[in-house]
């Protein structure tokens, strides 16, 4: 078990370190305007209201189709489509987004699914190209923070969640 | 006058029969091979049980049998926890869920929520004694969360080379996933996959370190799973070992000691459900149109059972 713990948090750790400075600079960016909707976090630094302002703006625009516009996921989203593919989960916490780490839910926003379960064919496209860093960490930062707290708080909890942080 | 003589020979053969008793009792017990039919294996309440078209119960990890209740309905398959000692949850012929609490003496009917279908695969939730999972072909994976009272739908089948596979067996598999929970393995009709028990997405068993691979291009280990396409019939993962799992194939009982990432044959024995003593990882049993076996070597040589 522990070891599995440590396989993650490495993969992460690893993850996270790519976006290490993009989340810097997003957290010195936001340090001004702290007082957010919600206390949230990405990859360890505060979220600022703008940041997740502008991840809604995006999130309409790249998301919205296939997530829902209030974040329900697409209809029946548990039962398979007939391409084989699943569809597009909630993003608003009733689906299973809580509990990936921060470090995997930016891997698969940005790389695909594929980034994190090898060989997942998945109907989401890698935004890599489409969207930069800090317009995905906004995205992500967006969705978090309209998810329950005690989402938040499961999420917190993870195992890859303690890396990335400046630090450690 | 007092007939010395009859008294006398009731004397004798009241002596007689002592000896003759106590000959029995040191001889021993009448035993015979395990009848065909038993499909639906597990250990709960410190024993084994095996069910059919009656129970059948074992004090010795299975290597004796005793005849135990008939219930109204078929069992096709059985779930326990050891924190639950003498419940059996108990999926039945046609379809829905029983649940006894003294080893299948007494069944109470459950099964809110699930379609009208028969279960083809059931387990208990390793951390969580009172959640259960349940498969149903063409359907989906089930859950309880309230030891087999009321379920519902928490994701579709597994897809492999291209099509949807029934599940036929189900393992809570006691190792983080890295996602908050732990992993629950699905033997189907064509091989082997996992999922979180979060339910995000059925995938292959991948080294756990798959991604620092993908990061670094570095090589990583490389897996031997299960032979392609052969259904997985049961498929159990020791609770004192998570790591160690055993699927039952057409071809045999197959042991893996990493989690489902490598695997190899152990024995060429055609069983159709297999338990683990959850106890001690070396105690098993298995279930095969030729009886009930037990194991004392987690599952490399086995023994044909008897019944008293």
């Amino acid at each position: 078990m522990s070891k599995a713990h440590h396989g993650n948090g490495s993969a992460e750790r690893k993850a996270a370190a790519l976006l290490a400075a993009t989340t810097l600079a997003l957290a010195s960016v936001s340090s001004a305007a702290a007082s957010g909707p919600a206390e949230v976090t990405f990859l360890g630094s505060p979220s600022s209201a703008e940041s997740i302002a502008v991840g809604e703006t995006l999130y309409a625009e790249h998301c919205a189709a296939c997530h829902g516009e209030n974040r329900e996921g697409q209809p029946d989203w548990r039962r398979r489509l007939d391409t084989g593919r699943m569809p597009a989960p909630p993003q608003d916490g009733t689906g299973h987004s809580f509990t990936h780490s921060d470090a995997h839910l930016f891997a698969m926003t940005k790389l695909g699914i594929e980034a994190v379960v090898p060989g997942y064919e998945s109907d989401m496209p890698a935004f890599e190209g489409i969207l930069e860093d800090a317009e995905i960490i906004a995205i992500l930062s967006f969705v978090k923070a309209n998810w329950p707290e005690e989402r938040r708080a499961y999420q917190a909890s993870l195992p890859g969640m303690d890396a990335g942080r400046p630090g450690e | 006058m007092t007939d010395f003589t009859g008294f006398r020979f009731n004397r004798r053969a009241l002596l007689r029969g002592a000896i003759g008793a106590s000959i029995m009792a040191m001889a021993p017990q009448l035993r015979a091979a395990t009848p065909a039919g038993y499909r639906a294996l597990a250990f709960s309440g410190g024993g084994a049980v095996a069910a059919g078209d009656s129970f059948l119960t074992s004090e010795d990890g299975g290597a004796t049998w005793r005849q135990g209740a008939r219930p109204g309905a078929s069992p096709v398959a059985l779930a326990a926890h050891p924190e639950r000692s003498g419940r059996l949850i108990v999926a039945l012929e046609g379809g829905g869920v029983a649940v006894s609490d003294n080893r299948g003496e007494t069944l109470i009917l459950g099964g809110r929520g699930l379609p009208a279908a028969e279960i083809s695969a059931l387990a208990t939730a390793a951390r969580l004694p009172d959640t259960l999972y349940a498969a149903i072909p063409g359907d989906g994976l089930w859950r309880s969360e309230d030891a087999g009272e009321s379920w519902e739908f928490v994701m579709d089948r597994p897809f492999i080379a291209g099509e949807e596979r029934d599940v036929l067996s189900l393992a809570s598999v006691d190792l983080a996933s890295g996602m908050g929970g732990i992993w629950l393995y699905g033997g189907s009709t064509a091989g082997l996959q996992r999922v979180p028990d979060c339910f995000c997405r059925w995938q292959d068993v991948q080294p756990e370190h798959a991604l620092d691979a993908l990061v670094e291009g570095a090589e990583a280990p490389e897996p031997r799973p299960l032979p392609a396409g052969e259904p997985v019939r049961a498929l159990i993962s020791s609770a004192a070992a998570p790591s160690r799992l055993w699927a039952a194939l057409p071809s045999g009982i197959w042991i893996s000691a990493d989690a489902g990432l490598t695997w190899e044959t152990a024995n060429a024995i055609a069983a159709t459900a297999l338990a683990g003593d959850p106890t001690n990882p070396d105690t098993l049993i298995a279930a095969s149109p030729d009886g009930l076996f037990h194991s004392r070597d987690a599952g490399r040589s086995w023994t044909a059972s008897t019944i008293l």
